[in-house]
């Protein structure tokens, strides 16, 4: 356990182009740690975390345009993804071979997210529209409609009762998934939401915005909880840390900052990236950070726990 | 006389704008001086901010002069104006960019590249830039390069339609066609190849009227035969595949040209020699020549909307 943040790891010339998207995820079988990264370069690559090192475990051919979003199911054996090319495509994690391909229609599929019980993957669309596949059926299930802008990010509850959207023109809207109903609609930035996540309690939004801006608000209320300024450039991801207290951020500004949650204050600035960082997360534990982005490197931190 | 070794010095580098702006200046500030006593410590510093301040002012007249010219469809003034600009504030990246579109109009393919090369360095997260460097790659011929730079600009900016209805989805069409060009390319290549060098033609015959030459004869014709009908057969898709862009709005271009092509083809195998390369040429001219898409933005009654920016 370290007592300091630190880079811990160097994965340089990770993809051979820009590094748009990462995830992180755990193994419910055997425990194994498992990266995904999703790349300009077509590429979608799944990475073994074992012994404080990377591995390349499978090279997942079939998108073709960019990779915009990755997520890993909840039990960790399925990887959703998702490219500019508007296909969805499922990967069984232990074979590395593509178990479902959806056609979202052009432009219809941006972020994909897991819900919890990884029964589901929710894309937006750039009718305003959140469209909800089925992992079983590989079809679309339903949609909730937010009669917005293009939706560029996406984010279920931990206790599934929420869904939240980011659109492209700052506004952000928060569904009850049980009734489908929009319970709020919030104009949270002036320029486009390109990341939010919930704290793992649920209680918190946590988005992040072209303004630069991070904002915090209060789910149940729909209350503006915080604003937090920081970066020099567009905040392009966020990240809650597992133990509820600290999140991550990154930025065009090539810096990946840590936050605590409680004083909303920035605890700790990364400045190891030569270009825009696309994409962070945490670890299931929290034990670790990994950010990628332009540089095509993956850099996996240290944090105090 | 001060002022005269510093210009020797500086020499070409130095734009005559610039230089004319910085002694202008530097006159005024020297009769304020005359005026107030001499100051030098303040005289010096207030002389460089008034400069900068001016440089930035100036830049902007000229880029905005230069937009008024690109928008009467006169070019190559609007390029001056913005060279000029450029040697004022070199760090303004829309200067790059609207000359980048200017150039590929003019077909300075390269230049215009470099132009807007400098301006996504300039401001990378612009997605504009991107778009305007994709277009210029893709007239000089670099599709792969024009389709990356394209889905760097839609993901950027995904809400903007024409992104991905006109640009990506045009250079990923050129891409396709490339492609299958180059494929064909590769098995008429290999398919004439192995016409030249026959292997029956590698063995001695002492008997010329023997069965084993005739045998020989009819393979190398067949062979033959079969190379004349594959190079129809590309000829033919490949021309289809440019009759299809024609739908996109190349009404100039003849509707025949898949005939052309192909009594091109026949003329020249049966005058004989190696037709390939021509053949191949001539369908890739047609590729790399983009019916221009773009000409309805771009054209100087609708000035793109780089010009108002």
């Amino acid at each position: 356990m370290s007592t300091q943040y630190s880079i811990l790891f160097k994965q340089e010339h990770a993809h051979d182009d820009a590094i748009w998207t990462a995830a992180w995820g755990k193994s419910e079988k055997d425990g194994s740690e498992t990266i995904i990264t999703g790349s300009l370069d077509d590429m979608v690559k799944v990475w073994k975390w074992s012994d404080e090192k990377l591995e390349l475990q499978w090279t997942l051919e079939g998108h073709q345009l960019g990779v915009v979003s990755v997520d890993i199911s909840h039990n960790g054996s399925i990887a959703a993804s998702s490219s500019l090319d508007a296909h969805i495509r499922l990967w069984d994690l232990e074979s590395g071979k593509q178990i479902k391909s959806m056609d979202a229609g052009p432009v219809d599929a941006w972020t994909v997210a897991f819900s919890p019980d990884s029964k589901y993957i929710a894309t937006g669309s750039h009718l305003g529209k959140v469209n909800i596949f089925g992992v079983e059926s590989g079809k679309k299930e339903y949609s909730l409609d937010t009669r917005g802008k293009f939706i560029l990010s996406i984010a279920y509850s931990p206790d599934g009762k929420y869904l939240a959207s980011g659109a492209i023109d700052g506004i952000i809207n928060i569904f009850d998934i049980a009734t489908g109903k929009l319970l709020h609609t919030l104009e949270g930035h002036a320029m486009p939401i390109r990341s939010l996540t919930f704290s793992p309690d649920s209680q918190l939004l946590v988005t992040a915005s072209d303004d630069g801006y991070i904002k915090i608000y209060d789910v149940q209320h729909a209350n503006l909880a915080g604003t937090l300024s920081g970066h020099a450039s567009w905040v392009l991801n966020v990240a809650f840390s597992p133990d509820n207290t600290h999140f991550v951020s990154s930025s065009s500004d090539k810096s990946v900052k840590v936050w605590e949650a409680s004083t909303r204050a920035c605890v700790n600035t990364f400045f190891d990236h030569q270009d825009q960082v696309w994409s962070v997360k945490y670890n299931s534990t929290g034990s670790k950070i990994i950010s990628a982005g332009d540089d095509r490197a993956i850099h996996i931190y240290d944090c105090p726990m | 006389m001060a002022s005269f070794g510093w210009k020797r010095k500086i020499g070409e580098k130095v734009s005559k704008a610039a230089v004319q702006q910085f002694e202008a200046e530097s006159e005024k500030v020297a009769e304020d001086a005359e005026l107030e006593g001499v100051d030098w410590l303040h005289a010096i510093k207030r002389k460089r901010e008034v400069l900068l301040e001016d440089c930035a002012d100036k830049s902007k007249r000229l880029k905005d002069e230069g937009a008024r010219l690109a928008e009467q469809g006169r070019h190559w003034e609007a390029v001056k104006k913005w060279d000029e600009a450029i040697q004022l504030s070199p760090e303004e990246a829309p200067l790059y960019e609207m000359k980048s579109q200017v150039l590929t109009i003019l077909q300075e393919v390269f230049p215009a590249v470099q132009a807007a090369e400098m301006a996504v360095k300039l401001r990378p997260s612009w997605w504009e830039a991107w778009q305007t460097l994709g277009r210029a790659q893709l007239s000089l011929g670099e599709v792969e390069l024009a389709v990356r730079s394209f889905q760097v600009a839609v993901h950027l900016h995904p809400i903007e339609r024409p992104l991905w209805e006109e640009d990506l989805s045009w250079a990923l069409r050129l891409q396709e066609q490339k492609r299958v060009a180059q494929q064909k390319a590769a098995l008429e290549d290999e398919t004439r190849q192995v016409v030249e060098e026959a292997p029956e033609l590698q063995q001695d015959y002492e008997d010329f009227e023997s069965d084993e030459v005739i045998a020989a004869c009819t393979a190398i014709a067949e062979r033959q035969k079969r190379f004349e009908d594959l190079k129809k057969t590309a000829v033919v898709v490949d021309a289809r595949g440019v009759a299809m862009e024609t739908v996109v709005g190349d009404d100039d271009r003849p509707a025949s040209s898949s005939e052309n092509a192909l009594v091109k083809a026949r003329a020249v195998v049966y005058i004989g020699g190696p037709p390939l390369p021509y053949i191949t040429a001539s369908v890739q001219t047609h590729l790399m020549q983009p019916p221009w898409t773009f000409s309805a933005k771009r054209s100087p009654d609708s000035p793109p909307a780089g010009w108002s920016r």
